[in-house]
């Protein structure tokens, strides 16, 4: 692992892989919880029209993205709003759409696009500084965001009709989530790509929410969890020269399947 | 005279030019413990939902707690459909009761309390639990519950911010027989604080144990009286009086129910208000 640290792009990589946990962390939980994600997965395909964009137009990628894949969300958040359970098949127009607007744009770009697959699959051993840097100021606004509007976050997540009832701007919120799954997936794309953004988003919630006692307790163990997994993940693709994105992905599942063979311990009810 | 707790003049309301609700008139006076009952589809729902300000009347007046709804929203104690809740979500059954301490709008959507604030909140929400009895349970996961027990939990929410009308949509669905009659005992017993508004179509639970019936579809008829009588049984699950909805009956020891008598003084505890000269023939086929 020292000789690994040694290396700024493992170094680079490492913090890339702790950032995306963090925000993970928060943002898988409340997908999770509000049964989002299909959504999400919608997000996060229909943001490669997103990358394609940003080729097309000779731009900076992450920023186009952001921007593209935030548009994309909102389109959804509106499309979902009267009925969230009926607009599933919208949803996959979308996601289909932004992936072929993506491809053909990117057939459109003149020269050869070797970074293509890097979005597809990750490429977090080439993140430079200057993305770390976005990565980070994205982070905090994210966190920000959720944390400013946590009351409402929650009371939405745990029970939509009631909130609604109590007068509590569902439709506001809504929007706000839909908003911050978009910004953690652009980030997400860089780390393990978007073809892998669903499992880092589900399976460490999944795991934190049969053992965590409130929702912000989940997104803390969430994000440990997934903090372990990209670590683990990275040194084992360092060392025995594998996909980066995949590797963090194989230990995320083999983390799921040792957690769903342990049971869940609580104390048993007296009366 | 005191602000009547409902009051509905010819409303109406359609969902795509089909009028799901129509001529509707109701005057609630508060204290009630009303049961609206109607067969699936005749309107209960979104009665309900109007309500709650939730959904716009089409056309006429209708008044909660003498404002105009969803004014009324820190005033009203909420329980919605069972299935609405995520079973295996992370919250206490403290944290849950807390949520119903909800403000409305903006101001309701942050997430820093100060202490006293905060100390404030748990007391209220401790207090609602020891309310439907499960003050020693405060500290578990929601997910560790029985139905029952979760749909106390849910009873405690809806009560935490002391409100004077309390709306139910289902309670006793996806709860067991010995929950059902707790949980309306403890109904109950809240009736004396609230005006109640039940929405239900499980009749066994309706009998006796409330003040009078409103039987919905498309229209609405108020029944003052607590009991089921045939003809207010056939026009809450839409068939002929004549008519019986029974479609088996088995050999052997079969568990059964039998209404009570008209002037019995055990039903419920006895907890709720009696009505005087009930008349009407048994409502036990």
């Amino acid at each position: 692992m020292m000789e690994a640290l040694s290396f700024e792009f493992f170094r680079n990589a490492l913090l890339a892989g702790l950032l995306a946990s963090v925000i993970c962390g928060v943002i898988g939980s409340l997908v999770v919880v509000n049964r989002i994600v299909f959504l999400a997965g919608g997000v996060a395909h229909a943001s490669y029209g997103g990358v394609g964009l940003a080729f097309y137009l000779g731009l900076p990628v992450l920023p186009v993205t952001a921007v593209f894949s935030t548009t994309a969300a909102l389109g959804m958040a509106w499309v979902t709003l009267g009925a969230r359970e009926r607009a599933d098949t919208v949803i996959g127009v979308l996601w289909a759409a932004g992936m072929a607007l993506g491809i053909i744009l990117l057939d459109l770009t003149p020269g050869y696009n070797s970074d293509l697959m890097s979005y597809l699959f990750g490429s977090i051993l080439a993140v430079p500084a200057s993305d770390l840097m976005l990565m980070a100021g994205l982070s905090g606004v994210v966190l920000v965001l959720a944390g400013l509007f946590s009351r409402g976050l929650l009371v939405m997540s745990f029970d939509v009709e009631f909130a609604r009832s109590r007068g509590v701007p569902v439709r506001f919120l809504h929007f706000l989530l839909m908003g911050l799954v978009a910004v953690c997936v652009v980030m997400v794309i860089r780390v393990v790509g978007l073809i892998l953004v669903m499992a880092l988003l589900t399976i460490p919630p999944f795991m934190a929410e049969r053992r965590a006692r409130s929702l912000a307790g989940m997104m803390l163990l969430s994000a440990c969890l997934s903090a372990v997994f990209c670590v683990t993940g990275l040194y084992l693709s360092f060392a025995l020269d594998l996909t980066s994105g995949a590797s963090i992905i194989a230990v995320a599942c083999l983390g799921f399947a040792c957690s769903l063979l342990v049971p869940v311990n609580r104390p048993k009810e007296a009366a | 005279m005191q602000t009547p707790a409902l009051e509905l003049k010819e409303l109406w309301f359609a969902y795509d030019g089909a009028r799901v609700l129509d001529g509707v008139n109701l005057a609630l006076p508060a204290g009630e413990f009303l049961a609206v009952l109607g067969p699936n589809g005749g309107g209960k729902s979104t009665l309900l939902r109007l309500l709650l300000g939730l959904v716009k009347p089409g056309g006429g007046s209708l008044r909660v707690l003498g404002q105009d709804p969803g004014q009324a929203g820190g005033c009203i104690g909420y329980l919605p459909q069972f299935t609405a809740v995520s079973a295996s979500f992370p919250i206490t059954v403290l944290g849950a009761v807390a949520l119903g301490l909800v403000r409305p709008g903006f101001s309701g959507l942050g997430g820093w309390l100060k202490a006293s604030a905060r100390s404030a909140e748990r007391e209220a929400a401790l207090l609602a639990l020891d309310r439907v009895g499960l003050a020693e349970q405060a500290g578990r996961r929601l997910s560790d519950l029985s139905g029952g027990q979760r749909q106390r939990v849910f009873i405690a929410r809806a009560i935490v911010s002391g409100p004077e009308l309390l709306l139910l949509d289902e309670p006793t669905a996806s709860v067991d027989g010995k929950g059902r009659q707790e949980l309306m005992a403890l109904l109950a017993r809240l009736n004396r604080d609230m005006t109640i508004v039940m929405v239900s179509h499980d009749m066994s639970t309706v009998d006796g144990c409330v003040t009078s019936i409103a039987c919905v579809n498309r229209g609405l008829h108020h029944h003052a009286e607590s009991r089921l009588t045939p003809e207010i049984f056939a026009e809450a699950v839409g068939v002929d009086p004549a008519g019986c909805p029974v479609e088996l009956l088995a050999h052997g020891p079969v568990p059964h129910r039998v209404l009570l008598d008209h002037d019995h003084p055990d039903c419920c505890g006895g907890a709720h208000r009696r009505r005087q000269g009930d008349q009407g023939p048994e409502g036990a086929p």
